[in-house]
């Protein structure tokens, strides 16, 4: 069981936002919706969640056919960018709402309330209103509000997108420790890969309302399938009709392996550990290098240096594609 | 008069988020530009509405008394009164729903109904009067006979008068709630919908809080453009003593027969209450915020 | 949205099928009747002048109110909203008790043409200040602080960056000052004594049309403030899509 996505299409007017969408979501594990601004993910998350309507295709949540159910009977948690908390009730309140709704006793209501403001750490501002609090509580007890009705799914949109980086960064691992206590299939939307390689344990990487790849982070990252996912998911370089990635670069001073390609260091940047090299080849490529400091004081390198580079052994490779108009 | 904008060295350090209060640079203009102000609403309605005030109570509470003691000028005063709290549950009923029509629905003509919706505010009392007769006109009117028929008279009775405020306080509600409903956004709604909740439940728990204060000062406002109506509803009452004369209508009358105090009286009264509205706004609605 | 019908656009659309009913030359004669010409004259010169004044005072008025800060302020803030809310009967009394014939200042205009300009100057104050007010609010002041570091004097930022931002909030305010004042009754009754070719305005007429139970005439005379009123919601419209354009 499972969210299960076939033939999604959707357009708004002219532009295409997803362009015969198919995928499974497994059950209780923590999917990342990964793509650029614009992209389709909030919307694919949104037709899932019952907030948007698909101009044609189907979705199936935990074996129910739920493409014409609307949204309030669909039993998923859904919590927004800009946390749309219900500025004018409590934070209990906001959280008993979904429960409220249900006709559940009052005591259950209350016994329930308490234990989610427990887990996520918010029951001091119980009677507060949400206008009192920062955005990471917002967020946090958005979810709390989500969970309360027991969805069978979570859907999450950009749920970090409106903090500054560090809120998002504690959040972002709390949101992973959540998920390993509760076990709710979770789905959430990012443009922001570090994000989806750090929580998530399955990544759909969507462009331009198609599904380039899923699989886990470390296949996405070591086994591209095109030069998109690569260069999405991490720093790409070429080298002679290859994209790889610029750690995967054996350089040294002297022509050590077998097609090996000469080339002149033309910028060198020390930053921490990492010596970050822009070498230029003899074929006229600018390749990308990174190396660690102490690799760099043994080879003796140094802008200006001639080097010689070879991709490493094992590294990811993928045909450099024609560059994208 | 060549100054420039720099200023003096201002203690907090700009806050880009936060609005910075106006930095107030004191010149001979903006000493200047405060008198010619001051004098000018000075002159044209503090002194004017202050002298109405001492008119009022030249001989102390004498005039009010006796104006509260007339039969007549009570029901006046409990008709004008009846009017206007009709006028203001019309509204807001009609003004909610229009509102909510005009933010969150597309339909071909929005553009022109949100126009029309302008006219009650640009449009001559006695043409709103004249266009209520001419409708519901008991005698040539085009729907007039047919509802008299039924029982219902319009013009020159209470229906009428209550169609005409009405009419006449119209754009305030939904002038006040568009804007609100505008700011606040579906999200909210959403997350109810997300949650289970039902289009009525929607509604009710979370559609209305949010606009709650919207709502008060279109009922404020409305309250006060409605006990305030003359001219349309001098034309559509008929000014029947003891029957359809409001209080606006009194003041007139009483003016005309020479009953100065009792017309200052009435206007003391009425304008007690629409200042009254308008402090009230002012104090309970917070700086900067809708 | 069949109440908005029932209620706003029957009846008005029964006046002006009511005019047309009457026929083109009871219309015009109507039009052209001496006394009726007069008073259109009159309201719709009177209405523009005031409005100039409002052009000029209302900008004004906005400004000390967002931008200056002392105390008493908030007065002032009230006191603009009262010709709004008063009623406008009232309004003429009230302006009667300083500029009648009982002045405590000796100036009595009371049934004289200043009496018009008076009331409508009265009537109208809000629109303008309150359209310009908000905008002027929601100025960025880095603008201004920018063309201050280009060596903009004060009177040349207001000039060419501010005005120019408020000029469709003060179009805005000035068709409704001036739609207002040409539909202005009530506070003419005790003030202008409403002689007529001297202070009888386009209302008073049109009343006395149906007092005479000349419905025709009362409807032509309504038709023409009708498209007055119609003329100044367009431009509001072309004004307000003008502006929502610039973004």
């Amino acid at each position: 069981m499972s969210i299960d996505v076939s033939g999604l299409n959707k357009k708004f007017g002219d532009f295409v936002a997803l362009d015969d969408v198919n995928v499974t979501i497994p059950t209780g594990q923590l999917t990342a919706l990964l793509g650029p601004s614009g992209g389709g993910k909030s919307t694919l998350l949104r037709i899932i969640a019952g907030l948007e309507k698909a101009d044609t295709g189907s979705v199936t949540i935990e074996g129910v056919e739920a493409t014409h159910l609307p949204a309030q009977k669909r039993n998923v948690g859904f919590v927004f960018q800009h946390y749309a908390v219900f500025k004018h009730m409590t934070v209990a309140k906001n959280v008993a709402f979904g429960l409220e709704i249900r006709k559940r006793p009052k005591d259950e209501i209350e016994h329930r309330v308490e234990e989610l403001l427990k887990l996520v750490h918010l029951s001091q501002f119980a009677h507060r209103l949400p206008s009192q609090l920062s955005g990471g509580q917002r967020q946090r007890m958005a979810l709390a509000r989500a969970l309360a009705v027991e969805p069978s799914v979570l859907l999450l949109d950009e749920p970090f997108g409106a903090l500054d980086a560090k809120v998002r960064k504690e959040l972002r691992d709390w949101l992973r420790r959540l998920h390993d206590d509760v076990h709710v299939t979770t789905v959430f939307v990012t443009h922001d890969q570090e994000e989806a390689l750090e929580v998530a344990d399955e990544i759909v990487v969507i462009n331009e309302g198609r599904v380039e790849q899923v699989g886990t982070p470390d296949q996405l990252y070591d086994e591209p399938a095109n030069d998109f996912v690569m260069s999405f998911l991490g720093e790409v370089t070429h080298l002679g009709g290859v994209s790889l990635r610029p750690h995967d670069l054996e350089i040294d001073s002297s022509p050590q392996l077998a097609g090996s390609v000469e080339g002149t260091v033309s910028r060198l940047v020390r930053i921490g550990f990492e010596v970050r090299l822009t070498v230029l080849t003899v074929d006229g490529d600018e390749v990308s290098v990174v190396v660690t400091r102490a690799h760099a004081r043994a080879h003796r390198i140094e802008e200006g240096s001639t080097v010689w580079l070879t991709p490493a052994a094992g590294a990811s490779v993928v045909p450099r594609m024609a560059a994208a108009v | 008069m060549a100054d420039t904008l720099v200023h003096p060295t201002v203690e907090e350090p700009p806050v880009e988020e936060r609005r910075r209060p106006p930095r107030v640079r004191k010149t001979p203009v903006t000493y200047l530009l405060r008198f010619i102000v001051t004098a000018y609403l000075f002159f044209l309605v503090a002194w004017p509405v202050s002298l109405v005030v001492t008119h009022t109570f030249s001989d102390g509470l004498g005039s009010i008394r006796s104006l509260l003691e007339d039969p007549d000028m009570v029901v006046a005063l409990q008709l004008s009164a009846y009017v206007a709290v009709w006028s203001v549950l019309i509204n807001t009923v009609f003004g909610v729903g229009m509102s909510l029509l005009l933010v969150r629905y597309e339909f071909p003509g929005k553009r022109l109904l949100n126009s029309l919706l302008d006219i009650p505010l640009s449009v001559s009392p006695i043409v709103v009067g004249l266009a209520l007769v001419l409708v519901y006109g008991g005698r040539n009117g085009w729907l007039g006979p047919t509802l008299a028929g039924w029982g219902l008279d319009v013009i020159f009775s209470t229906p009428g008068i209550i169609m005409a405020t009405t009419f006449v306080a119209l754009p305030l509600m939904i002038r006040e709630l568009v804007p609100v409903l505008e700011e606040i956004g579906i999200e909210q709604e959403q997350a109810a919908e997300s949650l289970g909740a039902n289009g009525l439940q929607r509604f009710w728990r979370i559609t209305l809080p949010s606009i709650k204060w919207g709502i008060t000062y279109g009922v404020v406002l409305t309250l006060a453009r409605s006990l305030g109506e003359f001219g349309a509803v001098k034309v559509v009452s008929g000014n029947v003593l003891g029957q359809t004369r409001t209080a606006t209508l009194a003041v007139e009358e009483k003016y005309l027969n020479f009953d100065q105090q009792g017309a200052y009286a009435t206007a003391f009264l009425l304008a007690m209450v629409s200042v009254a509205c308008i402090v009230v706004v002012a104090i309970i609605r917070p700086k900067n915020h809708p | 949205m069949i109440w908005f019908s029932a209620l706003v656009l029957i009846p008005l659309a029964a006046v002006v099928v009511t005019a047309i009913d009457g026929g083109w030359d009871v219309f015009w004669s109507t039009i052209t009747n001496g006394q009726t010409a007069a008073a259109i004259k009159l309201t719709v010169f009177t209405a523009a002048g005031v409005t100039a004044v409002n052009v000029v005072m209302g900008p004004l008025i906005a400004w000390v109110l967002v931008r200056d800060r002392f105390w008493g302020k908030s007065v002032l803030e009230v006191l603009i909203d009262i010709p709004f809310a008063l009623p406008t009967i009232v309004a003429g009394l009230v302006l009667l008790s300083l500029y009648g014939t009982d002045s405590p200042i000796g100036i009595d205009i009371a049934n004289q043409r200043p009496a018009v300009f008076l009331a409508f100057l009265f009537v109208t104050l809000p629109f303008v200040v309150r359209m310009v007010q908000p905008v002027l609010e929601e100025l960025d002041r880095d603008v201004e602080e920018a063309a201050a570091s280009l060596g903009a004097s004060r009177f040349t930022t207001f000039r060419r960056i501010i005005l120019p931002s408020l000029t469709p909030a003060i179009t805005a305010g000035a068709a409704l000052s001036f739609a207002r004042g040409v539909s202005e009754y009530g506070s003419l009754v005790l003030l202008s004594g409403n002689l007529p070719f001297k202070t009888e305005v386009t209302s008073v007429r049109i009343l006395s049309s149906i007092e005479n139970d000349n419905v025709a005439a009362a409807a032509a005379v309504a038709t023409v403030l009708l498209v007055i009123s119609l003329v100044v919601i367009v431009v509001l419209d072309l004004i307000q899509r003008r502006v929502a354009a610039r973004g």
